[in-house]
């Protein structure tokens, strides 16, 4: 019982680690350095502390939620003019380098 | 460290002190930025340098008041959906979460060769680079019998602070039925739609306790800012309560005289019970003696915001001709960032990107009611270029419309806590 707990556990961290690796693997062209400072663009609106009303928060957002709804905004499948406005001028380097830093934020 | 490191250190060092050849960064000692105006745009300057340098540059931000009362959402005050105390702000964040140097005092003047800024106290400050933030003064000259004298008759409450609760006693105390002149500002001038979103919550108050009121727009222009939809909310709202009338319709404001409170025109001679004047304005006083101004505002190099007459000295928000983004806080909250990260680079050699400007104005017409304008700019070398925009669109759902009034609540949030936490 104890031995198939800790093969369990060791399956699950290297399906862990390798889901992680996955996602910053496509992260291409990413520059957390870059994300920083285009965070910088965000934290105008999104407050990062506080309830987030009226506005959400997106510290603490996961990588690809991130990825999915700046895409969505993008191409205006989801609605909301600022950020259409914002997601419009966003590549995928920036997408991307604002996902890796949006990553390391504990 | 090795007998032969020790000593390459030491070349190194002494080469590095001779190429700067800047005074004031001896060895040892951390390159400087003074940041005069706590605003919009000098808070967040002062925030981005100090925080992204990590303790590689020395930031000081005069600032006189201890306490700083936002201009924006100074109207949804007057209009009961903020109490004063809430737009209300200190710097307690700037000094202890990022080191900022805070010095409450005024700046009164700047000598460009020795690079020091002169304070009030007699005490001056070095800089490496200077960074001028200081809003608005405002040219009371410009329309005929105002003046600082006239300023409590007919509070312009351009600048927040105790104008702005003054005008707000004024307008709850006027007698009922009694007229409301409102004088907006020519071009160009902080806060475009600032002028109608006022209009718009004095309606919103006269509607609850003073529903016979008028209120007269005497504009010194033939066309404003979000026109149509500010049109159409007052007569959704306040039917027959708001009348405007352009400068082509008037003629224009020959004289006001705050004794008798009379506004005369080509058209006609109103007389008010209570009254708000907004007169034209200019670049902040500091930035006329810095000599970074050309007339009334002071030109900026677009990539950078860096006064185009001196180098070392950036200029933010109002002050700065920065078309094709207007005066808001926004804009000078988006050009600090670029000019942090501009000055961040020249002192300490970190990455100097692409600079990217964006600006968003929401107003609010009536309760749940917002509506907003937005765009994207780039740097080009004559200006600072819209690239794309939006506006709310008339006849839009009120969901949308009290989604929209929501999100200007979280971008107060937002921005208040970028410029001071």
């Amino acid at each position: 019982m104890k031995y198939h707990f800790i093969l369990l556990s060791i399956v699950v961290c290297f399906f862990l680690i390798n889901k992680s690796y996955a996602d910053q693997k496509q992260l291409v062209g990413a520059d957390a350095d870059y994300g920083e400072h285009l965070f910088g663009e965000c934290v105008t609106c999104h407050n990062s502390t506080g309830l987030g009303q009226g506005i959400p928060k997106i510290t603490g957002m996961k990588t690809s939620q991130f990825i999915t709804k700046i895409l969505a905004y993008k191409t205006k499948e989801k609605e909301n003019a600022v950020m259409q406005m914002v997601a419009e001028r966003l590549g995928e380097e920036e997408i991307n380098s604002l996902a890796l830093y949006l990553s390391k934020l504990k | 460290m090795t007998k032969m490191k020790r000593r390459t250190f030491v070349g190194l060092a002494a080469a590095t002190t001779t190429t700067l050849s800047m005074p004031s960064i001896a060895f040892g000692a951390l390159p400087r930025v003074v940041v005069i105006g706590g605003g919009a745009g000098g808070a967040t300057a002062a925030k981005y340098i100090a925080k992204d340098s990590k303790g590689a540059i020395d930031v000081t931000l005069v600032e006189a008041s201890k306490r700083y009362y936002t201009c924006f959402f100074s109207n949804l005050y007057l209009g009961d959906f903020r109490a004063y105390g809430s737009i209300g702000h200190n710097y307690y964040g700037l000094a202890v979460n990022h080191g900022v140097n805070m010095v409450h005092e005024w700046a009164l003047s700047v000598n460009n060769a020795a690079k020091k800024v002169n304070l009030g106290s007699g005490e001056s400050i070095s800089y490496d680079k200077l960074v001028i933030s200081p809003g608005i003064d405002l040219k009371f000259e410009s329309v005929n019998g105002y003046s600082a004298e006239a300023q409590s008759k007919m509070p312009h409450a351009w600048k927040s602070g105790t104008q702005v609760q003054l005008l707000k006693n004024q307008v709850k105390g006027m007698k009922k039925g009694g007229t409301f002149v409102m004088v907006p500002p020519p071009n160009p001038y902080r806060c475009p739609p600032g002028p109608y979103e006022r209009v718009s919550m004095i309606a919103h108050q006269f509607k609850k306790s003073n529903p016979t009121a008028k209120i007269v727009i005497l504009d010194p222009k033939n066309k404003f800012s979000k026109q149509g939809l500010f049109m159409e909310g007052w007569q959704k709202h306040y039917p027959g309560m708001i009348e405007w009338i352009s400068a082509e319709t008037h003629g224009g404001i020959k004289k006001i005289n705050a004794a008798t409170m009379e506004f005369e025109t080509d058209l006609d001679t109103f007389k008010a019970d209570a009254a708000s004047v907004v007169p034209a304005q200019r670049a902040g006083r500091i930035a006329m003696n810095a000599g970074v101004n050309n007339g009334d505002w002071c030109p900026i190099v677009p990539a950078s915001m860096q006064a185009q007459a001196d180098e070392n000295i950036y200029v933010l928000g109002d002050a700065s001709i920065a078309k094709s983004m207007p005066k808001s806080g926004f804009s000078a909250n988006s050009q600090a960032k670029v000019a942090a990260n501009h000055i961040r680079g020249s002192l300490t050699g970190s990455k100097v990107f692409t600079p990217r400007f964006a600006n968003t104005c929401w107003s609010l017409v009536a309760t749940n009611d917002g509506i907003k304008v937005g765009a994207n700019y780039k740097a080009t070398d004559e200006k600072i270029d819209k690239t794309s925009g939006f506006i709310s669109k008339t006849g839009e759902d009120s969901n949308l419309r009290k989604a929209t009034y929501e999100e200007s609540i979280g971008w107060y949030s937002g921005i208040t806590s970028d410029m001071f936490s």
